[in-house]
């Protein structure tokens, strides 16, 4: 099984980690130099761990947990209102991303309210492609156990769900946090980032235990290896937008327009495969990106015979 | 301030007093307030709130604000206290039109064509302004999907109620007492 790190040192002799990295069939997810020094996202058999952080140790860097590396996850509010947003729900986001997660804030066009709170299909499928799904539903608990549950019952990946009031148990959700409804300023108090905290292991658990399924089928390659190949393709290296290529848990999200580039990417050789015969490639909801489901190894291997 | 809540959840009755507060805090207009009473029940999807605003003293004549003096065919105002200004030009551009009302520099207006003694009457209310921006925190407190909305107010009391699909008359009736009871208990 691959593991996610983040190395934080100094550039002096990087190499050296670089060649370990790649002798060891590793990848650099992201690289960012700023000066001399480096920060590195890396996967890495975790069979291997020891071994670079023996070298982490010689180069005076160190290892960094970064349990949601490599994964992409969205915070859903009731609507883009002011109401809802910034606080809390970008600084969920933002505490997230310092767990190694690429998040995305979304507002539903008609969450708000009681009887009235609705999601659309469109909406359900746009969330669907992402690995987990926060909700922040609020501060009333007689309308989350009763009608909000709607939002989420139907959704097809992990939800965690974020609530005011102390609820013992929800329907629908693979974790429950209480004790964050609505906010007007930041959350910096302790109890508040003790409150994140929270959020965040029940994230890590919830993809953990993602992670653990896919092992049990395991998929026919890491994404981060096509990831890898991916990288070299003209479109890619040509795309501005940050972080072209982003790393889901059975899959990626690449940053070019579908119908321009799906013959290309079809025909993208993995390991002696072509990538049409390893992945499903989906269009994504919001345009101009691709989603890539890499299949797993039984239904690869079994279409071969 | 003192809170006066009624609900059927301790926490979102909690919470929203919290919110209000720091709402206010934000606008900086804490001490405007004097008392809030918030009735909040999610079972029948209603909810209530009271403001009672604190007295900012009376309406002030003109000549206590600005001094005023007669200049070729018109009236010269120069604005002492500055937080008149805005509500003071709207009022002159309401009264005399845009034409005869000429903005010099930020404190200095000139009326063409008005006496000095008709301006000096004119009365300025510093609690328009105060209940204006506590309409606004009202407005940002109220839980965005209670859209079905209707206020009640008296001169020191604002009372906003809110739900979600219709008013039914056991609400309004509700807002009422609670509108009354902040009326009494300022007598």
């Amino acid at each position: 099984m691959y593991e996610v790190l983040m190395y934080d040192g100094g550039v002096h002799k990087i190499e050296e980690l670089l060649n370990l990295i790649e002798d060891l069939g590793g990848f650099v997810l992201q690289r960012t130099q700023v000066q001399v020094q480096i920060t590195l996202i890396l996967t890495i058999p975790a069979e291997d761990r020891p071994l670079v952080e023996a070298k982490a140790r010689e180069l005076g860097g160190k290892i960094i947990e970064v349990p949601l590396a490599g994964t992409e996850i969205a915070v859903i509010g009731p609507t883009l209102g002011r109401h809802h947003m910034p606080h809390p729900i970008c600084d969920i986001a933002e505490h997230l991303r310092r767990y190694g997660a690429i998040t995305i804030v979304m507002g539903l066009a008609r969450g708000r309210g009681r009887k009235t709170c609705q999601i659309s299909a469109s909406e359900k499928s746009i969330i669907e492609e992402y690995d987990a799904a926060i909700f922040m539903l609020g501060n009333f608990e007689e309308c989350i156990t009763h009608e909000k549950l709607n939002l989420f019952k139907d959704i097809q990946i992990p939800v965690v769900v974020v609530v005011g009031p102390e609820i013992e148990s929800l329907p629908h959700c693979e974790a429950l946090v209480c004790g964050i409804g609505r906010k007007v300023e930041r959350m910096r108090r302790p109890e508040e980032i003790a409150k994140l905290e929270e959020i965040a292991q029940r994230v890590v658990e919830v993809i953990d235990e993602r992670r653990k399924e896919i092992e049990e089928d395991p998929l026919f390659v890491h994404p981060s290896e096509v990831k890898d190949i991916l990288e070299e393709l003209g479109p890619v290296q040509e795309c501005l937008r940050p972080a072209p290529i982003v790393l889901h848990v059975d899959g990626l999200r690449v940053k070019i327009p579908y119908q321009k580039h799906l013959k290309e990417l079809e025909e993208v050789e993995v390991y002696g495969h072509k990538l049409k015969d390893i992945a499903d490639i989906s269009d994504c909801r919001l345009g101009d990106s691709t989603i890539i489901k890499i299949r797993t190894k039984a239904e690869v291997e079994g279409e071969v015979r | 301030m003192e809170f006066e809540l009624e609900g059927t959840e301790k926490y979102a009755l909690d919470s929203y007093q919290w919110l209000l507060e720091r709402i206010l805090l934000d606008m900086g207009i804490t001490t405007m307030v004097e008392r809030a009473r918030l009735a909040i029940r999610p079972d029948r999807t209603l909810f209530i709130i009271s403001l009672k605003i604190k007295h900012a003293g009376g309406k002030r004549p003109l000549r206590d604000i600005a001094d005023i003096e007669a200049q070729g065919g018109g009236t010269f105002i120069l604005i002492k206290d500055e937080s008149y200004a805005p509500r003071l030009l709207s009022t002159l551009w309401r009264l005399y039109g845009r034409e005869r009302v000429q903005q010099l520099t930020r404190l200095e207006i000139f009326v063409e064509d008005v006496p000095t003694a008709e301006l000096s009457d004119i009365k300025m209310d510093p609690e328009e302004d105060v209940r204006s921006r506590l309409l606004d925190a009202m407005w940002r407190l109220l839980p965005e999907g209670l859209k079905v909305r209707r206020e009640f107010y008296t001169d020191d009391v604002m009372t906003f109620v809110a739900t979600e699909h219709g008013m039914n008359v056991d609400f309004i009736k509700e807002a009422e007492k609670v509108h009354q009871r902040m009326l009494q208990r300022e007598e």
